[in-house]
């Protein structure tokens, strides 16, 4: 309003006008300021200079139980290393317990990603478009039933999953003793020398309870995609004769895959950091062959105190899930062009 | 972005009504079909038996529930198992249940406050460092909890925060995600009611107040429920942060009081039900806004 008044009046010069635009965005930048400063300030304390933190800890031999020199501890006590932490995590020697350990986390850690991405895409791709063929009323209560993992914590997970477990009192050998017939106790979770095609059987039933926590959260992800496939397309392959595998395997799949893309990598990046369930279940046994990364992390940080470790470790962790996101962004690019 | 202001599209009927479902449900095979019912129901009951096998487990004695092997059902239903936890002094499950209550609340609370007036500045003013900053909280969606949680711990310890309630608050005030999904949200509001607003002389805080948040309300309440729901779930953080047991969350308490009793598992089931059983009905109960915000905003 005031400008077309303004220019009613007759051109003015350029600079009374900036000022005049200045003086009516006083009140917003005011606000503006108002608000960001003190953000701005609380988000670096609480974001930038952990990260600059965690990165100075990775450089020094650092245990908050030593009483240091310098800013945060760092120093005297807690002596400067440099690099040593990660040029130890490469070696085999064998000398290095705790870069064995990393090690073993890491592998572990890659094994579990890898099987919980395939499994999860198997049962929850299949299991949506069944969902979505069935009676609509009965749509909902399937998918609340599938739901319900998702929203226990991890934690309630993890000690009904004991329970299933359990080798003696536990649901899955009782089940199993029923059908065979002959009593069978199973240690799933404690015994180390159960392997099945090189996977420790400990790691299988953690992932078995991981999936059954996790595939409700997927699931209704792509019961969304799914209901954003325009009815026309399928209705034409229909006439066309196209029975459901092929339009599953024709319409379905391609029309979803930028779903699927990313689906597949938050799956990814989530199993990456996995935590709460191997801590209660299992602890990282037996033999260690559940003990990953972000369990290694947790342990050599708060239970050893090794902090300049554990954040050489966090780092690499970090590099891990960057990369995967990433990679993420490149596939997604090239998925959105048709 | 519409899926924010309802449920998800099965529930709404004024929907674009889709063409009756095709040859595996209408007419088609009956074969098929009673296969397709077939496999769903023999799934649903993977999904639902640890459920029940918690839930029964929790109803049966502790000797019953060592008998090998286990039924199911509960031959003799006792309630003796909730009767000792409600009354162990260990387990003061109303502090638990207000400590999380505390934790969760107040976190959405304050998150989603600092988030919609972030979210509005970002979205609708005109600054020098927008985008970078943008970036910037966009690039810590990336970071894992695991690399910040050390340092973190140690500027609680310095700030006397540990084992603090607030301490599960004061890091986690800013929520990158939350802004991001707010700033999406209020970038789609019209200008011309803002520019209005201010001819008409409103203040900037009157503007956010009274003209945009009632826009954004129902992102809002997504965004409450999902944060609410993470809150009440977590474990990783509290562990760390809360070491004393009567300023522990249900989580935390819950592992304690498992491994406390391991040999017990009729106690730990009932204990289990405790927790997990009252906040699941809620979470049921809102699920369709929950499932909106995750399809929404694919966010973890």
């Amino acid at each position: 309003m005031t400008t077309l008044l303004n220019r009613a009046a007759g051109p003015r010069p350029p600079r009374a006008r900036a000022r005049e635009r200045r003086e009516r965005e006083r009140p917003q930048r005011w606000f503006r300021r108002l608000v960001l400063t003190p953000s701005l300030a609380y988000l670096a304390f609480f974001t930038l200079l952990p990260l600059v933190w965690v990165g100075a800890l990775a450089l020094f031999s650092y245990s908050p139980r030593r009483e240091g020199s310098g800013p945060g501890g760092l120093g005297g006590a807690n002596p400067f290393v440099g690099l040593d932490n990660f040029t130890a995590m490469f070696d085999t020697s064998g000398a290095n317990p705790l870069a064995d350990a990393f090690r073993g986390s890491l592998v572990t850690t890659l094994l579990f990603a890898f099987l919980v991405l395939p499994l999860n895409l198997m049962i929850t791709l299949p299991l949506a478009a069944m969902i979505e063929s069935v009676a609509r009323r009965l749509r909902p209560l399937f998918r609340t039933l599938f739901f319900m993992p998702v929203l226990t914590s991890a934690v309630a997970v993890a000690v009904i999953w004991s329970y299933v477990l359990n080798p003696q009192f536990g649901l899955a050998n009782s089940m199993l003793t029923k059908v065979r017939g002959v009593s069978t106790v199973i240690a799933w979770i404690n015994d180390p020398s159960l392997v099945v095609l090189g996977i420790p059987v400990a790691l299988l039933a953690v992932t078995a309870a991981y999936l059954w926590m996790d595939i409700g959260y997927n699931l209704v992800i792509f019961i969304a995609a799914l209901q954003g496939i325009p009815s026309s397309v399928t209705e034409a392959a229909v006439l066309d004769g196209a029975n459901a595998w092929q339009r599953f395997r024709h319409i379905t799949l391609p029309m979803l895959k930028p779903t699927i893309m990313l689906t597949a990598v938050l799956t990814m990046i989530s199993s990456f950091q996995a935590f709460d369930l191997f801590q209660v279940m299992t602890l990282g046994g037996p033999d260690r062959q559940t003990r990953v990364l972000a369990l290694d992390i947790y342990e050599n940080a708060f239970r050893f105190q090794a902090m300049g470790w554990a954040a050489a470790e966090s780092l690499v962790l970090m590099v891990l899930v960057l990369a995967i996101a990433l990679i993420q962004s490149r596939l997604l690019r090239t998925s959105w062009e048709y | 972005m519409t899926s924010l202001t309802g449920p998800s599209t099965d529930e709404q009927p004024g929907r674009l009504r889709r063409a009756p479902r095709l040859a595996a449900t209408r007419g088609g095979n009956p074969l098929a079909r009673a296969a397709l019912y077939a496999v769903l129901c023999i799934l649903s009951v993977i999904a639902v038996l640890p459920f029940l096998w918690m839930v029964f487990g929790a109803f049966k004695s502790g000797q019953e529930i060592r008998t090998f092997p286990p039924d199911l059902l509960p031959r003799d239903w006792t309630l003796d198992n909730f009767r000792t936890i409600l009354s162990d002094p260990e387990m003061p499950l109303l502090t638990f249940y207000k400590n999380s209550l505390f934790v969760a609340v107040a976190n959405v609370v304050i998150q989603l406050f600092l988030a919609s007036l972030l979210g509005y500045i970002f979205a609708k003013y005109d600054f020098r460092w927008r985008q970078p900053l943008f970036w910037y909280l966009l690039a810590l969606m990336m970071v894992p909890p695991s690399v910040l949680m050390i340092p973190n711990y140690l500027i609680l310890s310095e700030l006397g925060l540990l084992n603090n309630l607030w301490g599960l608050v004061v890091t986690a005030a800013i929520n990158p995600f939350a802004i991001f999904v707010m700033r999406q949200f209020i970038s789609t509001l019209p200008n011309d009611q803002i520019e209005s607003a201010r001819i008409d002389g409103a203040s900037e805080w009157r503007i956010y107040r009274s003209v945009v948040l009632p826009q954004v309300r129902p992102a809002l309440a997504t965004l409450a429920l999902l944060e609410f729901m993470f809150n009440w779930n977590a474990y990783l953080w509290p562990l760390i942060v809360l070491t004393e047991n009567d300023k522990r969350t249900l989580p935390v308490i819950l592992t304690w009081y498992s491994t406390q009793h391991g040999a017990q598992l009729n106690l730990v089931m009932a204990a289990s039900v405790l927790l997990v059983i009252p906040v699941l009905i809620f979470f049921l109960l809102t699920q369709r806004w929950i499932v909106a915000g995750l399809t929404l905003t694919g966010g973890k």
